[in-house]
């Protein structure tokens, strides 16, 4: 029931001590919305809430993308069995903080969350061959050491660029360490010529790493397959267009592609997975 | 679960009908009132029955006053009306806003009052059972008014496109050249959609062309409504008299050449070569390039922004 905040509340999740997390729709490589249907799937996560979009987002209209009309949301899945709360969420256009707000409200007063997970990709110019990385951001001293024993890089330096602005994720875990709610947002970095087609092997790198960090027991043999299948199309495109061939080679060998052919190796695999189907 | 009206002030329902799985087709005001003019002619063909409204208080302002002798006697709003036709198994509901409710006086609605006016309707449409929703406008193309109109739909759902792809005379954004299955549908003839996908309930929108030159006359495109009409009473199963479309199209036909041939003659020039456009797919070339297609959308809006400017 909606009362008189943006949040509907379907019914109390049952939780109290869960782990909270996030992905966002328009991630690159559609990292976030993957992730997240994944462990709804895997886990047989069921709705129990959602912030209502009319605060945040313009709503003149739909938008349509690839023939169908879109709409936003954000919606709050729970599984029980692993005290675990997934938010699949449109990134908000408007009032990020109350947006962020109502997010910890939720997991707070709803779920007796204790920690945030945010996943989201970033843009690398790696082969596809080479290992994903994992990077992470704590938002408290204790939650960065806490992760000290899996296998990601943990003292990321950035700042952000003139010009730019910070991300929701970075938003969310400043808002959640004001509230001392430890977070960590998780980062994986895809080859940009993969990330059209949805990156199976950054999937299974942030969903390895929750698996054991929230032990969740998921078998990852399906996935598995699909990495398979990336690989054999990737290697298809490479041996039917010798310059594919030319460029992930170079990528594979740490070369530098020039803006050209970075354009150009993009085109031709989209060339190819469009004649693929 | 139905909605339970009986908490929601804001619908007024004179009646309940029983209806089987209805079918509802909404429109507001848009370009031309092509969806206005669609559902308007299925409601009097149909002689569909009124049967509730959305109250207006809380959207609109008021629209008209009567005064007589010093006294007020009437204040009007815009309506939101709810029409049935029963039509064994084939049951019907329409829906016809008078004005789409915006909240900085622009015409097409935006924010949280549009949300709630999407959210009463689909409230009244799942009250009902209503199984399918359609939604129709305008889709302002790069066309020639002597040419069919082709309706564009967009579905809510990735499992209509099947069924989308066999109505006549329709087209997928992505069979449209320059768009590659991307767009917007402004308004609330678009956001019902979204509102029902969040609901679960299937929806399409039905577009008809019109031609980019008389998007901003103040006239109506008949024939457009008559495109999305053939479509939806096809859909229907029923036989629909369009003849006094055909009229009215007739009527509106002898404006639109006034207006074709005050266009200056170059412009007019490029627009007449959009009467031998063949309909490419997207792979073909057309007969108009993308650049040469984009200079006729340019001089075109120079054209009604200098006629503007001359009063």
């Amino acid at each position: 029931m909606r009362q008189g905040g943006p949040v509907t509340l379907y019914r109390e999740p049952g939780l109290s001590r869960s782990c909270l997390v996030l992905g966002w729709r328009e991630d690159l490589g559609g990292l976030g919305l993957r992730t997240t249907n994944y462990l709804i799937r895997k886990l047989d996560a069921k709705e129990f809430a959602e912030i209502e979009p009319d605060d945040f987002f313009a709503l003149g209209g739909v938008a349509v993308e690839d023939n169908i009309a879109q709409f936003p949301d954000s919606k709050f899945y729970v599984c029980p069995e692993h005290e675990l709360v997934v938010l699949q969420s449109s990134s908000p256009a408007a009032e990020w903080h109350r947006f962020l707000d109502s997010v910890l409200d939720v997991a707070v007063h709803h779920c007796g969350t204790r920690e945030l997970y945010m996943l989201g990709a970033m843009v690398s110019l790696d082969a596809h061959t080479a290992p994903r990385q994992l990077l992470s951001v704590a938002n408290l001293a204790e939650m960065k050491e806490s992760l000290s024993q899996y296998d990601l890089a943990r003292d990321m330096d950035y700042q952000t660029a003139p010009g730019q602005r910070p991300t929701l994720n970075s938003f969310l875990l400043w808002v959640a360490k004001e509230r001392h709610i430890p977070g960590v947002s998780l980062w994986v970095p895809i080859p940009f010529y993969v990330a059209a087609m949805g990156d199976a092997g950054a999937q299974k790198r942030v969903l390895s790493f929750l698996n054991e960090r929230l032990d969740l027991e998921i078998n990852f043999s399906d996935l598995d397959r699909q990495i398979r299948q990336q690989n054999e199309q990737l290697a298809g495109a490479r041996s039917r267009y010798p310059q594919v061939d030319d460029y992930i080679g170079r990528l594979e060998n740490n070369l530098t592609l020039s803006d050209e052919e970075n354009g150009e190796l993009l085109k031709k695999i989209e060339e190819f997975l469009g004649e693929e189907g | 679960m139905k909605p339970d009206l009986g908490s929601v002030m804001a619908i007024r329902l004179y009646k309940e009908p029983l209806l089987e799985s209805p079918i509802l087709i909404a429109s507001w005001p848009g370009i031309a009132n092509i969806g206005i003019i669609v559902v308007d002619t299925l409601k009097r063909m149909l002689e569909a029955e009124e049967f509730g409204e959305i109250e207006p208080w809380d959207f609109f302002y008021p629209k008209q006053v009567l005064i007589r002798k010093g006294i007020l006697e009437r204040v009007e709003f815009p309506s939101s009306k709810f029409y049935f036709k029963r039509m064994a198994g084939k049951d019907v509901m329409l829906f016809i806003g008078q004005e789409q409710p915006t909240e900085e006086g622009g015409i097409y609605a935006q924010g949280t009052e549009a949300y709630g006016m999407a959210n009463l309707v689909m409230d009244v449409a799942q009250r009902f059972g209503c199984r399918r929703l359609y939604t129709s406008g305008a889709a302002v193309a790069l066309t020639h008014h002597s040419m069919k109109p082709r309706v564009w739909a967009v579905p809510n759902h990735g499992d209509l496109i099947h069924e989308v792809r066999e109505y006549e005379n329709t087209v997928l954004m992505s069979d449209i050249e320059g768009r590659a299955g991307h767009g917007n549908i402004t308004g609330l003839n678009g956001l019902l959609l979204g509102v029902a996908r969040k609901r679960g309930l299937e929806a399409v929108c039905l577009m008809g062309e019109i031609p980019v030159y008389l998007q901003g006359l103040p006239l109506s495109y008949p024939r457009a409504s008559k495109a999305v009409l053939e479509v939806i009473s096809h859909r229907l199963g029923v036989e629909i008299d369009l003849s006094e479309l055909d009229e009215l199209d007739r009527k509106v036909e002898k404006r639109i050449e006034e207006f074709y041939q005050q266009i200056p003659l170059e412009i007019r020039g490029q627009l007449d070569r959009l009467r031998h456009v063949a309909y490419a797919q997207p792979t073909e070339p057309g007969p108009i390039t993308e650049e040469e297609g984009k200079k006729i959308m340019e001089d075109v809006e120079r054209f009604f922004k200098k006629r503007g400017e001359g009063g």
